[in-house]
């Protein structure tokens, strides 16, 4: 097959540090090509310098048979029919549907004004192909967040396309979602269009791609045809080492309950009981929207019921706010960590101890015991860091999310929400968390998950709660979990 | 790489001062041109004079610092300032008929912080128990106050009595350093310590740097908040304090006038974000030094007063642009 793009001896550092060393990428006409490797791996970081966000520090791109040069602008690569989508979605939350998708090329009419009614059909069009029926004039914000992602891609492939980069597209999308986009990208390998598809998903690559490259430490490691390797095959390339399955069996402690919601009602939720028992791991599964996240939210005192009741250890609380909960030893990992998991702009320092300082008294900050808490969680939950005073938000996704689990940890919580933990989070750090998680679990502290992941929830939970719009549909012990039995649960057929 | 620290190159340590302190650079760059362009700025008394013009401005700055760094902003501490400046002077100038003051003036001084504190809280809770932008809320408790002071002075000069034990605030000194640089200093120490080593000066940090996450992270924000408002509005109360001190007298319309912004300036021109979760105290205390090196510069050189606002303009843009991280 002729190649469309070739990328040769990229070399890239931030702040000194080189996470790209000489990294080589080819991808053919009409290829569907997996991009493997852990977060830090350099993935995300070659994608944004074919989109020209970044530029190298040295090596050459090469893209159907013309050299790039290095001042390229994002605006010049899309001229040329290189498509992204970003792992972060890139969207101005004010304007319309429609007014997203085109955005800088908007349909113009005869006196250069925008014309909104080719505008919005067109957007229309390009929505159904993704089997979408999102009014195109809507505003991105009342959207859900599985929406806005398919309003992404539609963008995506709104341009004459040839390349198409996909950086974790399908992190916020249901089964349903996902099997569309896969088609689509199906389809638009038969018309010549190569993608390159970045995924933690290691089930995903198997059943899309044809190719897989593997990328470790910011160096190419290998590149293999999907046919010629096993999902197991694909992991263990990417950490350099066997990735050992979890497996997780039924509860089957005797620890007393120290969580018991009952009634949960709200607009969204309708009477949710379920109980919790110390150094229990619970699940909830259901599809997007079926209510897990609002539910949560109830339970840390941020969303407030209508009526229900919460049991802590044989008494009712009442948790008006966060720092209620917290005080109960309540832990919350949201879902997501840049909105309301971390203040990005401060020190790990600061996000690991924020919990710590508010449970306990005095007005200091006492820099040195500070210090060595945040050592210990540095250490405990191997986070990667230059030392206590790094930005948060120079951290890698997996990184961040350790930074949260940490907080809790060093807040001794003893029950302990986790809104999908390892989204956006590669293989290696995912085991790293379930690990953490499990030694919670084994030292008493009882863990809710919520999780759209499947073999995540089979793979960890003890037992999972199923939800479907807004009501427990049902209760599955670990010896009776199958995908199947979930689904049927989740969409209560 | 876990908590190692590396050795550093000479190198390395100059580019952490320069990221660190450039503000601090600038700051001598521009002592050193003004003392080039005009040689009668480096005296001692001239400086000493400069101190003291501007700490009444830098005391509002100060107390900014905190609202800024919290994500909000005050637009009322100038006419606030006027209004608890003109409780204070109808308080010191009560007498009773022997000819003795009816108040204490540490009674008044205090009720003079009080009210600026007052307005500070009256901000802060309609800020956050309404959810309205604090540029709006501040903007309009602005223009109530300074009606408020019109309307109780008449229209006119309010003219109080001079107290010699009153007037050493702004005028004396202490070991020769103007007073209401002490008074600034002493603040500046205190803000410092607040922001950098108490968990309250982290959860501002934390507010303005990500309000959602703060209030899943079990701080109360609001209270927080409400806290920043306050704590501007005690500056207005302490620099009213000062600036009556001084001027015995408080003129309706003009007293404060402008004030907000130049404390604003101030706390930009000293490297804190306008969009909060960024910001230090040190900042500030060169940037309202800046400005009344800047005021006094125009003096010195005889330039016309009319081109002062072209020349703090141009002041802001560079010393921002020095800062710029890439």
């Amino acid at each position: 097959m002729e190649s469309i793009l070739k990328m040769r001896g990229i070399r890239k550092s931030f702040f000194g540090v080189e996470v790209l060393h000489g990294q080589d990428f080819e991808i053919s006409k009409g290829e569907i090509a997996a991009l493997c490797g852990e977060n830090g791996a350099g993935k995300s970081t070659l994608m944004k310098i074919l989109a020209g966000v970044y530029t190298c520090d040295s090596g050459e791109i090469e893209y159907k048979g013309e050299k790039l040069g290095p001042n390229i602008t994002p605006m010049d690569v899309q001229r040329r029919g290189i498509s992204m989508i970003h792992q972060e979605l890139n969207l101005l939350e004010d304007l319309t549907v429609a007014q997203n998708i085109f955005l800088c090329r908007e349909p113009r009419n005869r006196i250069g004004a925008i014309d909104y009614k080719k505008m919005n059909s067109d957007a229309k069009t390009l929505l159904a192909r993704l089997g979408e029926k999102i009014d195109p004039t809507r505003k991105v914000h009342e959207l859900k967040i599985a929406q806005k992602q398919m309003v992404e891609i539609a963008k995506a492939i709104s341009f004459n396309v040839e390349l198409l980069v996909m950086d974790e597209p399908t992190s916020v999308l249901t089964g349903k979602e996902t099997e569309i986009l896969f088609n689509l990208i199906r389809n638009l390998s038969k018309e010549g269009v190569a993608t390159v598809y970045i995924s933690h998903r290691l089930k995903e690559i198997v059943d899309l791609c044809q190719t897989v490259s593997i990328l470790r430490d910011g160096t190419f490691v290998t590149k293999k045809n999907v046919a010629d390797v096993t999902v197991k095959d694909i992991a263990t390339l990417m950490v350099g080492r066997e990735v050992k399955e979890s497996m997780a069996s039924d509860y089957n402690g005797n620890g007393e309950i120290v969580l018991e919601v009952k009634d949960v009602s709200d607009t969204m939720l309708k009477d949710i009981s379920f109980t919790l028992r110390r150094g229990e791991i619970l699940g909830f599964s259901g599809l997007v929207g079926a209510g897990r996240s609002e539910l949560m939210e109830v339970i840390f005192g941020i969303r407030k019921p209508h009526h229900g009741e919460i049991i802590l250890e044989g008494k009712p609380i009442t948790v008006k706010s966060a720092i209620d909960a917290i005080k109960a030893n309540i832990g919350f990992v949201t879902e997501d960590r840049k909105d309301t998991g971390l203040v990005l702009g401060r020190s790990i320092l600061d996000n690991i101890n924020y919990e710590f300082w508010l449970k306990n008294r005095g007005g200091m900050r006492r820099r040195r015991d500070s210090s060595k808490r945040t050592q210990d969680a540095i250490k405990e939950m191997s986070i990667r860091c230059t030392g206590e005073d790094q930005l948060v938000s120079n951290l890698s996704g997996g990184n961040q999310q350790k930074v949260v689990l940490g907080k809790w940890l060093i807040a001794n919580a003893k029950i302990l929400i986790l809104d999908e933990p390892t989204r956006g989070v590669d293989v290696g750090a995912r085991q790293e968390i379930y690990r953490i998680i499990q030694n919670l679990a084994n030292n008493g502290v009882s863990i809710i998950i919520v999780s759209s992941d499947l073999p995540e929830i089979m793979g960890i939970c003890q037992r999972t709660a199923v939800m479907h719009e807004g009501r427990l549909t049902g209760v599955l012990n670990n010896s009776e979990m199958s995908e199947s039995k979930i689904m049927y649960y989740a969409t209560n057929v | 790489m876990v908590g190692i620290k590396k050795q550093q190159s000479v190198g390395e340590i100059l580019v952490r001062i320069w990221k660190n302190y450039s503000i601090v650079v600038v700051f001598f760059i521009i002592i050193a041109i003004c003392g080039i362009l005009a040689p009668r700025f480096l005296q001692p008394n001239n400086l000493l004079n400069i101190l003291r013009n501007t700490s009444i401005v830098g005391v509002i700055a100060l107390g900014m610092t905190f609202v800024i760094i919290g994500g909000g902003i005050d637009l009322s501490s100038g006419p606030v300032m006027a209004t608890s400046g003109a409780a204070l002077i109808f308080m010191q100038r009560m007498v009773t008929e022997a000819g003795t003051p009816v108040y204490p003036l540490w009674f008044a001084i205090l009720v003079c912080c009080l009210i600026g504190t007052a307005f500070g809280l009256l901000n802060g809770l309609i800020i956050t128990k309404a959810k309205l932008p604090p540029f709006i809320v501040t903007l309009a408790v602005g223009i109530i106050a300074r009606s408020l002071v019109m309307y109780f002075g008449r229209g006119a000069t309010i003219m109080g009595n001079r107290i010699i034990e009153f007037t050493r605030i702004g005028s004396g000194s202490i070991f020769g350093i103007p007073t209401p640089f002490i008074i600034a200093a002493l603040l500046a120490f205190l803000f410092h310590f607040i922001l950098t080593k108490t968990k309250f000066g982290t959860y501002v940090f934390a507010v303005g740097g990500n309000e959602n996450a703060s209030r899943y992270s079990g701080i109360k924000v609001d209270r927080i908040k409400i806290y920043t408002y306050m704590i501007v509005g005690l500056c207005a109360g302490i620099a009213a304090t000062i600036e009556m001190s001084r001027m015995a007298a408080v003129a309706v319309t003009t007293s404060g006038s402008q004030y907000e912004f130049e404390a604003i300036t101030a706390v930009i021109v000293g490297g804190t974000a306008l969009s909060g979760g960024r910001g230090r105290i040190l900042g500030t205390i060169v940037g309202f030094v800046i400005l009344g090196i800047v005021n006094n510069m125009m003096i010195m050189l005889n330039i016309s007063p009319y081109l002062s606002g072209a020349v703090k303009g141009s002041v802001i843009l560079f010393a921002v642009l020095m800062q710029r991280k890439d």
